[in-house]
C-alpha cells in the first residue's frame, strides 16, 4: 500500500485538532491521510523542516506571529512542491484572491464543511500526484537524452581516426553524425602483409537500440575480418552471427572491401550497401559493379559473393553512406548519386582528406538550412 | 503515410501510400498489422503509390513478413516506384520479399 498522504494543518484555534482528527477518521484509520498540526505560521515552517514528507498545507489566514498570507509565500522556499489549501472567511473575496496569488492552491469557507474539505484535500492531493509524474517523467527524459548524449560520443570514440597510408596508397574516413544517434560506421583494419580491410556500414533506424547493433555489428565484423582473407567469408560469417536472436530485425547495411597494397587489388563484398564510386584518373566516374548480397542480420545462411577491381595509379575510391545522397535540401530535393560524381569527378585525385572535406562541404552547401537527418559518412582511398 | 487493404479471393492487398521513415514506422507496423488476420496465408504489398522507404520503415516490413513466415504465410511486393525499388535491390531484401511488376504476377507467385 502507498504511504499515506502527509497533511499539516495550521491554525491557532485548538479545537480544530480534535476535530479534524475526529472528522477524518476514517481515511486516517485507511492510511490515505496522517496529520501533523500547528499553531501559528513560524510554527508551520518549523513543521515542514524537520518532517520532510509533507504534501499538503491547510491553513487558516488570521493568526498570531506570522498569518497565513505570509505562510503561503514562505512555504516554497521550503519545498516547492507542497500544495497549499487557505481556509477563510465565508466571502472573504479580498484576502482568498491574495491567497490564490500567492499560490495557493483551493480554499474552504468557515465554517468549516467537512466534507467540502475532504473533497477538497482529495482534489489537491490528485493534482500533486499528477505533478509529480509530470517531473519524474521530465526527469526520465533528460535522463534519457543524457543517454543518447553518451551513445553518440561511444559512437564516435570508436571510430579510427588515425589511417595507414604507404608510398603510393593512402586512406581517410570521416563521419558527420546527426542530431539524434544513429548507426553509421567505417573500420580501417590493418591485416598484415600489406593488406587493408576497409568497411563502411549503416545501421537501420535510429537511437539507442541502432546505436547498440552498430557496436556489436563493428565488434564482430573486426573479429571476422582478422581471421579471413576473403570479404564474402567475413561478411557470411557477421551475417550469421547477427541473426542470432534479431527479434527486433534490426539490420546493417555494410560493405567490406580488403585492399591489397603490393598489387593495387581491391576484393570486396556487399551486404546491401550502396556500392562505391571509383574517380578514375582522366576524370571518369563509375561505380563498383554490384554484387547483390543482402542487408546483414535478417536472414541466415546467406552467401555474399565478391568482385575485385583493379585500382590504378591516379584512382580514387570512395565509399559512402547514404547520408550523403539523402541529404536533403529546403525544396524537399536529395543531393543524389549524380551530384556525388559530379563532386568526384571535379576533386583531383592525391589526398582522400581532401576528397572527403569537399565531399562534405558540397553537401552542406547543398542543404542549407535543413536539418541533417541521417549520419553522413565517407571512406576514401586514394592511390597515387 | 496511408495504409489501404482489400481481399482477393484469399488474397489480402495491402496498398502503401506515400513516405515512411523514422518518424512514422510504428505507425505503418500498427496499420499494416491490424488489417492482417491469422488465416491470412498470401499477403500482397502493392508499394505503387509508396514515394519513399527509409530503413527504419524496411524494418518494419521485414517484421511483418516475419510475422506472417511464423504463422506459414508468404508475402510479395508489387508495381514499386523506382526509388523503393532501388532501396529494395540494393539492400538485397527482393531476396527475402519478392518484387514484381504487377498485382496479378504478385499474387499468381504465392497464392
Amino acid at each position: 500500500m502507498p504511504e499515506a498522504f502527509k497533511i499539516l494543518v495550521v491554525d491557532d484555534e485548538p479545537d480544530l485538532e480534535p476535530l479534524v482528527l475526529q472528522r477524518m477518521r476514517r481515511r486516517i484509520r485507511s492510511g490515505q491521510y496522517s496529520f501533523v498540526f500547528a499553531q501559528n505560521g513560524v510554527e508551520a515552517l518549523d513543521r515542514l523542516r524537520e518532517e520532510e514528507n509533507i504534501d499538503m498545507v491547510i491553513s487558516d489566514i488570521n493568526m498570531p506571529q506570522m498569518d497565513g498570507l505570509t505562510l503561503l509565500e514562505q512555504i516554497p522556499k521550503v519545498d516547492p512542491n507542497v500544495r497549499s489549501i487557505i481556509i477563510s472567511a465565508y466571502g472573504d473575496m479580498k484576502n482568498i484572491r491574495t491567497a490564490m496569488n500567492r499560490g495557493a492552491f483551493d480554499f474552504v469557507t468557515k465554517p468549516l464543511d467537512f466534507d467540502d474539505l475532504q473533497i477538497t484535500i482529495d482534489r489537491t492531493l490528485a493534482h500533486l500526484v499528477e505533478w509529480r509524474e509530470a517531473l519524474s517523467s521530465r526527469d526520465r527524459l533528460v535522463s534519457l537524452e543524457n543517454e543518447l548524449n553518451v551513445a553518440s560520443k561511444i559512437q564516435q570514440s570508436i571510430l579510427p581516426t588515425q589511417f595507414p597510408y604507404g608510398n603510393d596508397f593512402s586512406v581517410f574516413a570521416s563521419m558527420e553524425p546527426a542530431k539524434e544517434v544513429g548507426g553509421d560506421f567505417y573500420d580501417v583494419i590493418n591485416l598484415g602483409r600489406g593488406r587493408i580491410g576497409l568497411a563502411i556500414a549503416d545501421v537501420s533506424d535510429k537511437g539507442v537500440p541502432a546505436a547498440l547493433f552498430m557496436m556489436s555489428s563493428r565488434t564482430l565484423l573486426k573479429g571476422s575480418a582478422i581471421g579471413n582473407y576473403e570479404p564474402g567469408d567475413v561478411l557470411k560469417e557477421v551475417n550469421d552471427l547477427l541473426c542470432e536472436g534479431n527479434d527486433a530485425m534490426m539490420f546493417v547495411t555494410l560493405l567490406y572491401a580488403i585492399y591489397d597494397t603490393n598489387t593495387g587489388t581491391l576484393t570486396y563484398a556487399n551486404g546491401g550497401h550502396t556500392a562505391p564510386y571509383v574517380r578514375r584518373a582522366d576524370g571518369s566516374v563509375i561505380p563498383l559493379a554490384f554484387t547483390g548480397g543482402v542487408a546483414m542480420g535478417v536472414m541466415e545462411d546467406l552467401e555474399y559473393s565478391q568482385d575485385s577491381f583493379q585500382v590504378a595509379p591516379g584512382d580514387t575510391v570512395f565509399f559512402y553512406s547514404d547520408g550523403v545522397s539523402e541529404a536533403m535540401n529546403e525544396n524537399g530535393e536529395e543531393f543524389g548519386v549524380e551530384r556525388m560524381a559530379e563532386v568526384l569527378a571535379n576533386t583531383p585525385a592525391g589526398s582522400p582528406e581532401e576528397v572527403n572535406n569537399v565531399m562534405f562541404e558540397s553537401v552542406r552547401a547543398f542543404a542549407g538550412e535543413t536539418p541533417q537527418s541521417d549520419d553522413i559518412t565517407c571512406l576514401t582511398l586514394c592511390r597515387s | 503515410m496511408n495504409v489501404e487493404s482489400h481481399r482477393e479471393g484469399t488474397n489480402l492487398v495491402l496498398k502503401a501510400e506515400g513516405r515512411v521513415d523514422g518518424t512514422n514506422a510504428t505507425e505503418f507496423q500498427d496499420a499494416m498489422k491490424s488489417e492482417i488476420v491469422d488465416s491470412d496465408r498470401a499477403v500482397i504489398l502493392d508499394l505503387e503509390n509508396l514515394t519513399y522507404i527509409s530503413s527504419a520503415g524496411l524494418r518494419v516490413v521485414l517484421l511483418i513478413a516475419k510475422d506472417l513466415q511464423r504463422q506459414g504465410a508468404k508475402m510479395a511486393a508489387c508495381t514499386l516506384s523506382e526509388p523503393v525499388k532501388e532501396v529494395f535491390v540494393i539492400s538485397g531484401f527482393d531476396k527475402i520479399i519478392p518484387i514484381h511488376d504487377s498485382q496479378d504476377a504478385a499474387i499468381g507467385s504465392i497464392s
